[in-house]
């Protein structure tokens, strides 16, 4: 069995209420919690800088607890990203405006990219900048554009009631809870001290020989994808390719079942309202 | 760098991402916002991977990113259509028009008091207008001066 798992189950066994309540990322945790709930919809008036103030808290407590990477360099830049990434990534679910959040989400892709960038990935934080942000993002933000002709809508400003509010951020912080429980051997395995030698063998296997020829250049990606699981990549084509099919047939039988190019009740109206 | 710090540092990172995701799915009611939220936790997935093919030195991790893209484009597509189709019956995005599609013996949800916008929220930016006036398009007052 994984021994990760088996550290984790032992660690449960013995776990006092102190060594919670000493634990940073607990208390990361209900502030985070906390936090969420005061800045997602529905929101009363100072709730959204309260919010704000209890996530920047969290935020500071839970990278507090993460082990830290060892060159500064290195650590202030991954921070810089995850940053970026997790507070675009609030601001998405919290926005008022769906083109904001469309928006925010695209800033959250590229702190993405970027962390992607980070580990050595090239062609996916390029393919992410370009296929997602560039085309997934603005397609919603057209349908944004048809669909819904005014701002802030009644529908935007209150969420689902207070149940899935409270219990959908209390599920997000037990999630993460449980995950960097369970995480605790790889942590406690990262802060043992490394040996000069597996330093200096790693820093040479980057170095040497970066050209095309070397295990870590990326098109070994391609040579991965097409040697080893041709078949799962001819099988994405053809979900692609049904995917446009099926796309242009709901939207045509769509127009189609309407009747033609007339606009609903609810469009005409609104225009009509408009032009008075 | 500390290989096994980075591992657990990308975990944390995709972890979170992945619960926020998962938070604003199950909080907002308009449907194009709980879709970014369902491509924010596909994203959250995909940052985990990228750090375990890099913790096991394994192109695994990247080529499964790589699929991860392909089929959100492929549900992003197909989902911009039937969500298209539904504000058009409906004339709104709100997924609450369609709660009749919930299961039996659940009671429906009732608004019960919408909160009003602030004076803030509501003052737009205005531009100060310089020149002649043009007369009046009736095909630009129909056009969304705001977002």
């Amino acid at each position: 069995m994984n021994p990760l798992l088996l550290a984790a189950a032992d660690k449960a066994a013995g776990l006092t209420a102190r060594d919670v309540f000493a634990c940073p990322t607990f208390w990361a945790l209900v502030c985070g919690v906390l936090g969420l709930w005061f800045v997602l919809p529905a929101r009363f008036r100072f709730g959204n800088a309260i919010g704000s103030v209890l996530l920047a808290i969290a935020g500071g407590l839970f990278a507090f607890d993460l082990p830290l990477l060892g060159p500064r360099l290195d650590q202030g830049v991954f921070w810089l990203l995850a940053g970026v990434t997790l507070a675009a990534s609030v601001c998405t679910i919290s926005s008022r405006s769906p083109v904001y959040c469309a928006i925010w989400f695209a800033l959250s892709l590229l702190g993405t990219a970027g962390l992607y960038l980070f580990q050595g990935a090239q062609f996916l934080g390029v393919a992410t900048i370009v296929v997602y942000a560039g085309a997934i993002v603005v397609t919603f933000l057209f349908v944004i554009m048809l669909a819904q002709p005014e701002g802030h809508t009644m529908y935007d400003r209150i969420s689902w009631g207070w149940f899935p509010k409270v219990f959908g951020v209390v599920a997000a912080g037990t999630l993460v809870g449980i995950l960097t429980f369970m995480l605790g051997g790889l942590k406690d395995a990262s802060t043992r001290p490394v040996s000069a030698d597996a330093v200096a063998a790693a820093d040479q296997r980057l170095q040497a020989d970066a050209g095309i020829l070397s295990d870590h250049h990326m098109a070994n990606l391609g040579r991965h994808l097409f040697a080893e699981h041709l078949v799962s990549v001819e099988v994405a084509g053809t979900l692609l390719l049904a995917a446009l099919v099926g796309a242009i047939a709901i939207a045509a039988y769509g127009k189609q079942a309407s009747g033609g190019r007339q606009p609903p009740e609810g469009f005409a109206a609104r225009i009509e309202e408009a032009l008075r | 760098m500390n290989e096994t710090a980075l591992l657990y540092n990308f975990l944390a990172v995709g972890g979170v991402l992945f619960s926020l995701g998962l938070v604003g799915f199950l909080v907002r009611r308009n449907m194009i916002v709980m879709f970014l939220c369902a491509e924010m936790m596909l994203q959250g997935v995909s940052i985990s991977l990228v750090g375990f093919g890099r913790y096991h030195n394994d192109w695994g991790g990247q080529m499964l990113v790589v699929f991860i893209i392909t089929v959100a484009a492929c549900e992003a597509g197909l989902a911009m259509a039937l969500i298209l189709m539904l504000a058009q019956r409906a004339g709104k995005l709100d997924s609450t028009t369609w709660q009749d599609l919930r299961e039996e013996g659940l009671p429906a949800y009732v608004d019960h008091e919408v909160p009003e916008e602030s004076a803030a929220d509501q003052a737009w930016p205005h531009l100060t207008p310089a020149g002649i006036e043009p007369p009046i398009d009736r095909d630009a007052l129909a056009h969304r001066s705001r977002v």
